[in-house]
């Protein structure tokens, strides 16, 4: 493997706009109905007035060990060679096994192409000319962060050695790669 | 072969959901786009946003001669190169097959929704036929004209004033005109917000992560996030500013002047003010003082249910931060019909603290013509005015110019309410005919049932606009202006801290048979007789006579998209004025401390901030000295009704177009635990919202995250007019439930108002 591209989303910075939703739906020409990404403002959680609201990215987790993968049976879904959860739209037979295998629920069938899509990093579109991925490039307040964490200068990589970071359903073995700085409550004291 | 066979079925059996979601795609939308490949060759072409009013600098990339990618400018960079969800859409509005891109006029009932397609020439001559035979027999004044403001408005207030009328109105008085005339009042000019260097931030309900404006946005949450800035927020919702506030007080709607005048007390009898500055630059303190020395926190306390130690220790913690720190004087309006005495509150609070012209505080923008003058040399370039000789002068007095105390009013837009009642009842005269331009009154107006007996009564009802919008579908002739991403307009000024221009050009070729709005006005102008008003021919013209014909410096702009010129100056602020006068060495030489301060000149009567102003008081007796009025804004047994923006949609504009409504086309009532389990109201639950003026329909959203006392729903949605048919019927219509009532000095239309909740 080349690269280990991982997605870092900082929930005290994301104010839950859907500017990522829509670039990543201009930029994919991803159809009406479906969505590869958006942010679910959740909550608000607590007891007034500590409330808070969850700011959940739910798009592909760019799984290390994916679920998707392995129940696909033609090989449609593979992962390639920088770690990006891909899909051969021409193997894919629309069976949906990776649809629901996918414990994040992000997966579904293009009504355009008819094969299984999702969030891929903007592989084919954007990562191919050399850009960041279309959320990234367009979210307003900078909560999203995109890079090679192999490399140890990249600015994903120093966030993943600075800042608390979780990630999702990691008791199921699936080695996500969306990582998620979690919103910091209380403030700073003058 | 099997396997093939078996794959297709399969793909056929797989998609038979989707399918449906498919089948609603309009032919000729983004559909049409969908099946193109992206990749390979793009161009990009900068311009102006216009999804809101904030008029973002964007590029907008082009494949095939279709705009297919919205995103950021980034040599603008206090925005970043970034783009919101509404301002990522644009494109989803220009391919949007629900735009009207002919000419149309009425044939049915006014609202009727019949209509027949007209051609412009026609179009043009019935208008202005009608339109001069109003001005015959009524005189030009009995025409109102009016816009959203901005680069819009130019042109058909230009018509307005070619054609003898001075009843030209802006959104003003809907949205933002209370900050703008409190501080016209105060500084004699708008004031700008630094937050972005803001070390302590205190908020009274502006929204700006819903209501994003980019630059404003980033500022803010840059100080919050990387430079550990503390923002508190008083608001009766929890919202997304709310959420990422260090604290949030839930206060009582329409309370924050109580709030405000509170911490000034506290600034002032603790001894934490800055009296240098005020002893400077400030008349009026003393009367300021002896007023608010009533208002303490404790007081405040019984009317805000804000704590009074709360209210005390935030006053300290923020003066402890002088002079980085601010309070936010808002935006959009209007809480409280105190709203003019609720705005300089918050100036006051600014000033106590000497946070003018110094990082994280408030600014005054450093337009060309005055930053040259410090700079001692042309540092940035001068933008000509072009005028037309001749223009003439209407002796009619504005339907909204009877009382002496809204002439602050006039040059930002008037009151536009004042259209309802100088139609209906002839006051202060019988108004005949409306033209109106990119405005959505229906929506943003209050009282929803008038505006609708005013545009039923209208001898003539012009609409130049995007869509049938709620209030187009009421017009006689509707003119289909392009969109922003179609044309070509000035040069604007957008300087911050230091001068910058930029312009919005067309990005596609324009689609069906729109028009830009200049050329619609200019076109309609000439079928009115009014030729000689129109010297230039076009908008490259207009564009070379801004910049006294440099051909260089016009394709540069257009180029870059956004010029900035020198360097950030804040004319109190040490470090900028020395690299100000650094690189630039014929500037002004410094005063004593180093700093520019000597030099703030405010244009008030006295020449300096004005605390207390006699201006006012002449105009309004009484209202000189900021002070507190006990207002009564719901009965007993009522809910307040409040509202705010939503970072999906903008007001009543943009309920339509097809990415923004897939993400949010209703508006559900938030509405407390408590309250809901009193009346037995569950989320989705059908409610029915009752008020003094009209009653609505929507769905319970139970949360704790507003007042028990308190039901709130985002504005724009529940329009009524089946033209709009992603929009129409979804939602609960703010404005149907609003009354309308008109708010001393600032003339702002009231957004509060008292409701009853019925579960149906």
């Amino acid at each position: 493997m080349n690269k280990r591209y991982v997605m870092v989303h900082d929930e005290n910075k994301c104010i839950g706009c859907q500017a990522c939703n829509i670039a990543c739906r201009s930029e994919n020409n991803v159809p009406e109905g479906v969505t590869r990404l958006q942010v679910r403002v959740e909550g608000p959680f607590g007891e007034a007035p500590h409330l808070h609201f969850k700011y959940n990215r739910v798009s592909c987790q760019q799984c290390e060990n994916a679920p998707c993968v392995s129940v696909c049976p033609t090989g449609a879904a593979y992962i390639d060679e920088n770690g990006l959860v891909s899909i051969h739209n021409d193997k894919c037979v629309g069976c949906q096994y990776c649809v629901a295998a996918c414990p994040y629920k992000v997966r579904f069938i293009n009504p355009i192409t008819k094969a299984a899509d999702k969030c891929n990093f903007c592989k084919d579109t954007r990562l191919a000319r050399g850009e960041q991925p279309a959320c990234v490039t367009a979210c307003p307040t900078d909560a999203l962060y995109f890079g090679d964490a192999n490399d140890s200068q990249s600015e994903v990589a120093l966030l993943l050695n600075t800042k608390i970071t979780y990630q999702e359903k990691t008791h199921l073995g699936t080695k996500p790669r969306v990582y998620r700085i979690p919103t910091k409550r209380g403030g700073i004291e003058s | 072969m099997i396997e093939l066979n078996r794959r297709h079925f399969l793909k056929g059996a797989g998609v038979s959901g989707a399918s449906c979601a498919l089948a609603s795609i309009l032919p000729g939308s983004l559909a049409a786009l969908e099946k193109q490949p992206l990749k390979g060759v793009s161009s990009e072409v900068a311009s102006i946003c216009e999804m809101c009013s904030t008029r973002c600098p964007i590029k907008a990339r082009i494949v095939d001669g279709k705009n297919v990618f919205i995103t950021g400018n980034k040599e603008a960079k206090s925005f970043g190169g970034k783009v919101c969800a509404r301002g990522g859409a644009g494109h989803s509005l220009l391919y949007d097959p629900q735009r009207i891109v002919n000419p149309l006029k009425r044939v049915g009932e006014r609202g009727a929704g019949e209509w027949i397609e007209i051609s412009w020439a026609d179009a043009y001559k019935e208008i202005a036929t009608k339109m001069n035979q109003i001005k015959q027999q009524y005189g030009a004044e009995t025409i109102a004209f009016s816009s959203k403001s901005g680069s819009l408005s130019g042109h058909i207030f230009h018509l307005a004033e070619a054609f003898g009328s001075p009843n030209t109105f802006t959104h003003a008085s809907t949205c933002p005109g209370s900050y703008v005339v409190a501080a016209k009042a105060i500084f004699g000019t708008k004031m700008k917000r630094d937050l972005s260097n803001s070390k302590y931030i205190i908020n009274f309900g502006h929204n700006l992560y819903e209501g994003i404006n980019m630059s404003e946005t980033r500022g803010m949450m840059q100080a919050q996030m990387d430079k550990g800035a503390k923002l508190v927020v008083f608001e009766p919702r929890f919202s997304i500013v709310a959420d990422k506030a260090d604290e949030w007080h839930a206060i009582r709607p329409g309370t924050d002047v109580s709030v405000a005048l509170a911490l000034c007390h506290v600034l002032i009898y603790d001894n934490l003010y800055d009296r240098d500055f005020i002893e400077k630059f400030v008349v009026g303190f003393d009367e300021f003082a002896a007023e608010v020395e009533q208002y303490t926190p404790e007081w405040a306390e019984t009317i805000s249910d804000v704590s009074a130690s709360a209210i005390r220790r935030i006053a300290h913690e923020y003066a402890s931060h002088a002079p980085h720190a601010v309070v936010d004087f808002g935006h959009r309006a209007t809480f409280t019909p105190e709203e003019f005495d609720m705005r300089r509150a918050l100036y006051a609070a600014n000033i106590l603290i000497g946070n003018i012209e110094r990082k994280g505080g408030l600014y005054m923008g450093k337009k060309a013509p005055g930053y040259n003058k410090f700079a001692g040399e042309n540092i940035a370039p001068v933008l000509a005015k072009p005028g037309v000789e001749g223009m003439p002068k209407s002796s009619a007095i504005r339907i909204d110019q009877v009382e002496k105390q809204y002439a602050m009013m006039w040059s930002s837009g008037g009151i536009y309410q004042t259209i309802l009642d100088a139609t209906l009842e002839a006051k202060p005269y019988q108004l005949k005919a409306w033209v109106m331009s990119r405005t959505n009154p229906m929506q943003t107006l209050t009282d929803r049932a008038k505006v609708e007996q005013t545009l039923k009564a209208l001898d003539l009802v012009v609409s130049c606009d995007l869509y049938i919008s709620e209030t187009a579908a009421y017009a006689d002739y509707i003119l289909p202006e392009s969109t922003y991403l179609e044309r070509d307009e000035e040069i604007q000024d957008k300087s911050g801290k230091n001068p910058a221009y930029y312009v919005r050009q067309r990005v596609v070729e324009t689609i069906g048979n729109t028009r830009p709005s200049w050329q619609i006005f200019k076109e309609l102008g000439q079928s009115l007789g009014l030729d000689k008003f129109y010297p230039w021919e076009n908008m490259q013209t207009l564009q070379l006579m801004q910049l006294n014909r440099d051909h260089s410096l016009l394709e540069n702009i257009k180029k870059m998209g956004y010029v900035s010129y020198g360097k950030p100056l804040m004319l109190r602020e040490p470090e900028m004025v020395a690299a100000f006068v650094k690189a630039f060495p014929n500037a002004r030489s410094v005063d004593e401390d180093g700093c520019y301060a000597t030099a703030m000149k405010f244009k008030t009567p006295s020449g300096k901030i004005e605390l207390t102003s006699q201006k006012i008081e002449d105009m309004a007796p009484g209202r000189g000295v900021i002070k507190h009025r006990n207002v009564q804004l719901k009965q007993a047994d009522e809910f307040y009704f409040i509202q705010g923006k939503v970072a999906v949609h903008t007001n009543g504009a943009t309920h339509n177009v097809p990415m923004l409504a897939n993400l949010m086309s209703n508006n559900a009532v938030w509405i407390h635990p408590v309250t809901a389990g009193r009346l037995n109201i569950h989320s989705g639950d059908a409610i029915q919202l009752i008020s003094s003026v009209g009653s609505e329909e929507g769905t319970a959203l139970v949360t704790p995250g507003i007042r028990q006392d308190t039901v709130f729903a985002y504005m724009g949605f529940g329009s009524k007019n089946k033209e709009l048919v992603r929009a129409t019927g979804k939602g609960i219509h703010c404005g149907n439930l609003l009354p309308n009532v008109i708010a001393p000095i600032c003339g702002m239309n009231l957004h509060t108002t008292g409701v009853k909740l019925v579960k149906i």
